[in-house]
């Protein structure tokens, strides 16, 4: 059986032109498929953020075709690709950027509640799931600035699950957190996989990470090699 | 469906800069509160003279307009542009200021089913001596049961009584200001000299304060009869025609029509008090100016605050952005805030815009100057409570439309990058 494909990319090429004309992603052809925990791995510089926030939706400064759940986004609108961002694709930062006025039921809530898909009630039922599944359902009601850095990430996380997505990306979740807590993470990506068939993509320079992840696409100079 | 949370952010961004918020909102209530007080003030002030006025002011007055630069006789029968005639010192010719058949005109005028009711008028300048204090005013001879009904005399008097003007053979009824400059009271005698050197010895029968300053301190109402004794004319003579309309909004037109069909200048109460007017316009002007500055500088604070919410959220909207909330949403959420502002200052300056009037109302004035009144007069219509509050709301949200613009527009990738 073939796999389904997530995200696949036909000659992705990607330049910024200030200060200088550089081009940061040079004909990437990658694909991800349904349920694959993939890691891109490079030095810094080497354009592998650049390549999440391509595949992300985030910056459509680009040239090549990126097909996403069998849609090319480069024939989007932009209210159409964040209407794509809110309903296929969970989020995780390595600033983890929760409204830290809200509270933590709150913040997991903010993407159901644009999507509004469901009533208030199946929302916040929905929100404790995840938050249940996270290990935050006695942090739910609290602020979110009142969480340890740890904590804030897997409220993150829980947020990014809220819609059900397809994918997860994450632009090194684990960068700000100590070696428990990244390992606590990881856990939960892996948990994700294994048992929600869950794709996930992360980029992170932590090696000891990207080396348990399914696969590991290495960018350098803004090539796959 | 659920809404999305805009609301829930823009009130819980404007808590976060509770300080901000006030002041930005106290500029809108600042600028709402000064613009009701002021323009109930002015069009209260503007309503009670207008109606001062106007009750003094006939709907429309027929009189005889003396020609002015006449031109001189040689000019009519040698009308060439070549050559000049020169008369000097030529003086106006003796006209009278007649009007001609005058009390037929009236009772032509009384059968007229759109007039409500018309008196006739002969005015002169006249001296008042009351022992050695002596004042020049003016006496207006008028038939008083005819007068009343167009000017409502008798509600004004303070004294005495209006029929003893047409009991009494040589009454006079004194405007207030008068008789205190004169020192005459009630039942005195007062010798009443016309420029024709006409003495008439009169007896004060009634006082009378129409509330406009100068009339007051100038005029007298004497019986149309001894104003012709006065001018030394015969009993046919009057010079103005005062009609009142049952409808006071046909004053113009019906002006015209008499214009044409009686010969005479016939001029309505706008035209009569057109200065008067034109005085207000630029007062509510003024008015105007004020609100729209004070709602520009009201504006500039809210344009402030949200700009530095906006700097200070970024991350925020960085993250909204990424989970699939679109740059209207954004955009949304700081309109929003400043529509929050902007309604919860104008309503709290429509409060105290209402607060104000009612206390500087309350004040006893006792002003004496272009009119009299004890106490500040304001109008406090409805409509202007909901001109200031739309006119607020479009001045908030045009100073908020500017940063939720810029809000909508941030890139979310290059504050995530950035950090």
């Amino acid at each position: 059986m073939e796999k389904i494909k997530i995200i696949e990319t036909k000659n992705l090429n990607k330049s910024f032109h200030d200060p200088v004309e550089f081009q940061a992603l040079k004909n990437i052809n990658i694909e991800i498929g349904q349920g694959e925990f993939v890691a891109i791995v490079g030095s810094s510089g080497s354009g592998k953020s650049t390549l999440l926030y391509v595949l992300s939706t985030l910056d459509t400064d680009y040239t090549g075709h990126i097909y996403f759940d069998g849609d090319d986004l480069s024939l989007k609108t932009k209210n159409q690709l964040a209407e794509i961002r809110n309903e296929k694709i969970g989020f995780v930062f390595q600033f983890h950027y929760l409204l830290p006025e809200f509270t933590v039921l709150e913040n997991v809530c903010l993407p159901a509640m644009k999507l509004a898909r469901f009533s208030d009630a199946e929302i916040k039922e929905h929100a404790y799931q995840k938050l249940d599944l996270l290990g935050l359902r006695d942090q739910a009601l609290k602020k979110a600035n009142k969480l340890s850095g740890g904590q804030q990430q897997r409220v993150a996380i829980a947020r990014a699950l809220i819609n059900q997505p397809k994918i997860i990306f994450g632009d090194e979740p684990t960068g700000n957190l100590d070696s428990k807590n990244s390992q606590n993470v990881f856990d939960i990506f892996k948990e994700l996989k294994d048992n929600f068939n869950q794709s996930i993509v992360v980029v992170t320079h932590d090696m000891h990470f990207a080396e348990r992840t399914d696969r590991i696409i290495t960018l350098s100079d803004g090539e796959v090699v | 469906m659920t809404q999305t949370p805009v609301i829930k952010i823009a009130l819980t961004h404007l808590v976060a800069k509770k300080r901000q918020t006030i002041v930005a909102m106290l500029g809108v209530t600042f600028g709402i509160a000064i613009f009701i007080f002021q323009a109930g003030l002015m069009s209260g002030f503007q309503a009670y003279f207008i109606e001062e006025t106007v009750n003094s002011t006939a709907n429309i007055r027929i009189f005889n307009e003396a020609e002015k630069n006449r031109k001189g006789i040689i000019s009519k029968l040698n009308d060439d542009k070549n050559h000049w005639n020169v008369v000097q010192n030529q003086k106006p010719k003796d006209e009278q200021n007649k009007i001609k058949n005058g009390y037929q005109i009236i009772s032509i005028l009384e059968r007229d089913p759109r007039v409500a009711g018309v008196s006739p008028f002969l005015g002169s300048q006249a001296i008042f001596k009351v022992g050695i204090s002596q004042i020049a005013g003016r006496v207006s001879g008028v038939d008083i049961i005819k007068e009343n009904i167009l000017f409502d005399v008798s509600k004004n008097m303070k004294q005495g009584d209006i029929t003893r003007l047409e009991t009494i053979p040589n009454g006079i009824i004194l405007g207030d200001g008068l008789a205190d400059l004169l020192g005459a009271k009630m039942g005195d005698n007062i010798m009443v000299t016309s420029p024709l050197g006409v003495n008439l010895d009169m007896k004060i029968v009634g006082i009378n304060h129409s509330g406009l300053t100068e009339v007051d301190k100038s005029r007298a109402y004497i019986n149309i009869r001894n104003a012709q004794k006065l001018l030394q004319v015969d009993g046919s003579y009057i010079t103005d025609i005062n009609i009142k309309l049952k409808d006071f909004a046909l004053s113009e037109e019906l002006a015209k029509y008499y214009h044409a069909k009686f010969g005479f200048r016939a001029i309505d109460w706008k035209e009569a008090n057109a200065s008067v007017f034109s005085v207000f316009k630029i007062q509510n002007l003024v008015t105007y100016l004020i609100i729209i500055s004070i709602l520009i500088v009201s504006g500039f604070g809210i344009f402030n605050i949200l700009m530095m919410i906006i700097y200070e959220k970024m991350p925020d909207i960085a993250i909204l952005k990424a989970i699939g909330y679109k740059d209207s949403d954004i955009k949304k959420i700081f309109l929003t805030e400043s529509l929050i502002i902007g309604i919860l200052g104008g309503l709290l300056g429509l409060v105290i815009g209402f607060i104000m009037q009612k206390i500087v109302g309350n004040i006893r004035m006792d002003i004496k100057g272009f009119v009299s009144m004890e106490y500040l007069h304001f109008n406090s219509s409805p409509g202007f409570y909901v001109f200031a509050f739309v006119f607020g709301l479009i001045a908030t949200s045009i100073a908020g439309y500017i940063p939720a613009r810029k809000a909508g527009k941030v890139d979310a990738i290059d504050i995530i990058r950035s950090k």
